[in-house]
């Protein structure tokens, strides 16, 4: 790199990306932990300053327990459904043969629909009448089973859940075929001719190889599990009794419909404090890994 | 793997992995079936009229494929889409480039001039690429009234441009790392200053990292509902999605009209999944943060 610049050099590079970024960025975000400790109602100037109030009410609402609880098992599942779908896929369908190459297209394609389109492709899915789910039941003689998957209390997170990991699996085993292409075949064949069967070049070899990829997916799907509202707001709004209501919606709806919004900033900012604990914990995890492999 | 030993150590198993090939391949086609089936579905409704769906379903092929789904939400003279899917193109067009832009030039300037606090600004612009919309969302609700711009179609594409700018700073100053020093140095020893060299020697090599970017930004884009949903509220300014999910409620049973509609909608996204699908792919493993 030269050394020799005009100081005044980067800084014209810099300074209009890096004043976009604290305008548009930087600045809302910190303005929103602002709001959070006001009574804001969203329309009109005046409001109170009312300190942590907002956070206060917040654990002894009922509505943002369910929430939370909502949030908790989306994230859990998230966890495993389509991290584990991607790396079955990603494992089964890696190589350039023909086959695998119109598969992978196949798994491939929801990642490119927005998640709009997703949930107006799974409310048909799970319509009661003339869905797929309920004709396919009653087709291999488990009518009884039949249920408005949507609609039903019981099965509605579950539902809206699917919709969203159809999509996301997709992008995980894209991630998980980009990590596998650092596994040298020449290992995973070594194996073979010493008699490892699949399973334990699986765990042994494979696994530990896709670590920087796993620790990609894991912090991607997290991050995407909680800021996911389209596909439910699609779907089902958050409902029926706001049994699919999970943190993203619920702070939707109590700025945008209720108007209050320096309680939904605060709501906000509980989600933020989320998402900023799995950064940390994956910036730690990518300097750990940096130690390893330098 | 050519030699004797691995061959006859392989041998006794071949039957072994010939069932559990086709077993494999077995699974993953069902898998594959099901994974595509709701698209199918969507696929053979937009074909069909009222009147088939209500008398064939909604999984068989139509009876009698036709087109009148498409030419009434999105034909010539509708104004069922057409409007909103012009709108999507006047968002993402610019924001995209907008976003590119600003990413060019964050990332040059990080990635050729070794000032101090270099990483720490790096990671402070990249970082803002794990923010969830919704800790923005209030205070750019409120930043749009107070500017003018809420109900805009300019509301959504600053946005775009400056929430575009984590990955498009990743993914430029990534690729300016690899341009090698050497041809900076001898344009300098040619008597090019700072912003001819940029101009004219490091723009022009550009172009795949522009590429990856583009397809990215341009789906994402596209594909964005929250952000319009919030900061637009007539039909003038109403884009593809929002203008799709209103569909849905307005014509609740219209299922054909529905299915053409999303189908519409998808198509420019569709259209760089089959063309451009190298690059597009590259973006998301590079820069595999962003969903």
């Amino acid at each position: 790199m030269r050394k020799r610049y005009k100081w005044i050099t980067p800084v014209t590079f810099l300074i209009l990306p890096v004043g976009v970024y604290l305008f548009f960025v930087i600045n809302p975000t910190l303005n929103s932990l602002f709001y959070s400790l006001t009574d804001w109602a969203g329309y009109g100037a005046d409001f109170k300053f009312i300190g942590l109030a907002n956070f206060q009410k917040i654990f002894t609402d009922r509505l943002f327990r369910n929430a939370i609880g909502n949030t908790a098992i989306w994230l859990a599942l998230a966890m495993v459904v389509p991290t584990v779908g991607g790396l079955a896929l990603a494992v089964a369908l890696q190589g350039q043969r023909v086959v695998n190459t119109v598969y992978k297209s196949l798994f491939y394609l929801p990642i490119c629909l927005s998640p709009v389109i997703v949930g107006i492709i799974w409310t048909w899915v799970y319509n009661p009448e003339l869905g797929i789910v309920n004709l396919a039941l009653k087709a291999i003689g488990l009518g009884h089973l039949t249920k408005a998957w949507l609609a039903s209390p019981d099965t509605a997170l579950f539902a809206v859940f699917i919709a969203w990991a159809w999509q996301q699996t997709g992008l995980n085993m894209v991630i998980f075929l980009a990590g596998l292409t650092a596994v040298p075949v020449s290992l995973v064949e070594a194996a073979h001719v010493d008699g490892a069967n699949f399973w334990q070049s699986l765990v042994k070899i494979i696994i530990p190889m896709l670590r920087p990829a796993t620790v990609v997916v894991l912090a991607l799907t997290a991050i995407n599990a909680l800021k996911s509202f389209e596909v439910i707001w699609v779907t089902t709004k958050g409902g029926p009794f706001n049994r699919s209501d999970t943190l993203a919606v619920f702070m939707y709806s109590e700025s945008f419909r209720k108007y209050k919004m320096g309680y939904g900033s605060a709501v906000a900012v509980i989600l933020f404090i989320m998402t900023l604990v799995i950064i940390v914990l994956y910036f730690r995890q990518m300097a750990a890994m940096e130690d390893l492999y330098e | 793997m050519s030699n004797t030993i691995a061959r006859t150590r392989r041998r006794p198993v071949r039957w072994y992995r010939l069932l559990s090939v086709a077993s494999l391949f077995f699974v993953l086609t069902v898998l594959a079936i099901g994974f595509i089936l709701p698209v199918y579905g969507v696929v053979v409704t937009s074909l069909k009229t009222v009147a088939d769906v209500s008398f064939g379903g909604y999984w068989n092929p139509p009876a009698n494929p036709t087109l009148e789904n498409y030419v009434r939400v999105a034909g010539p003279g509708s104004d069922n889409l057409l409007p909103y899917l012009w709108n999507s193109f006047k968002v993402t067009v610019p924001a995209s480039i907008i976003s590119i832009c600003l990413g060019v030039l964050a990332g040059y300037g990080l990635a050729k001039y070794n000032f101090p606090g270099n990483s720490a600004l790096f990671v402070f612009l990249v970082a803002g690429m794990f923010l969830p919309p919704q800790i923005a969302l209030i205070p750019i609700f409120r930043l749009m009234n107070d500017i003018g711009l809420y109900d805009t179609l300019w509301a959504v594409i600053v946005v775009h441009s400056a929430f575009g700018i984590p990955i498009c700073t990743l993914v430029m100053r990534n690729f300016f790392q690899t341009v090698p020093d050497a041809l900076r140095e001898a344009a300098f020893i040619d008597g090019a200053n700072e912003y001819q060299i940029f101009a004219i020697i490091m723009l022009p090599l550009t172009l795949p990292a522009l590429a990856v970017l583009a397809t990215l930004q341009f789906t994402w884009i596209w594909n964005d509902f929250l952000w319009p949903f919030i900061l637009t509220q007539h039909a003038t300014s109403r884009t593809i999605m929002v203008g799709i999910v209103n569909l849905t409620g307005q014509y609740g049973v219209d299922w054909g009209g529905q299915a053409a509609g999303s189908i519409v909608g998808s198509l420019p996204t569709l259209f760089i999944f089959v063309f451009f699908q190298r690059y597009f792919i590259r973006g998301l493993t590079l820069g595999a943060v962003k969903g």
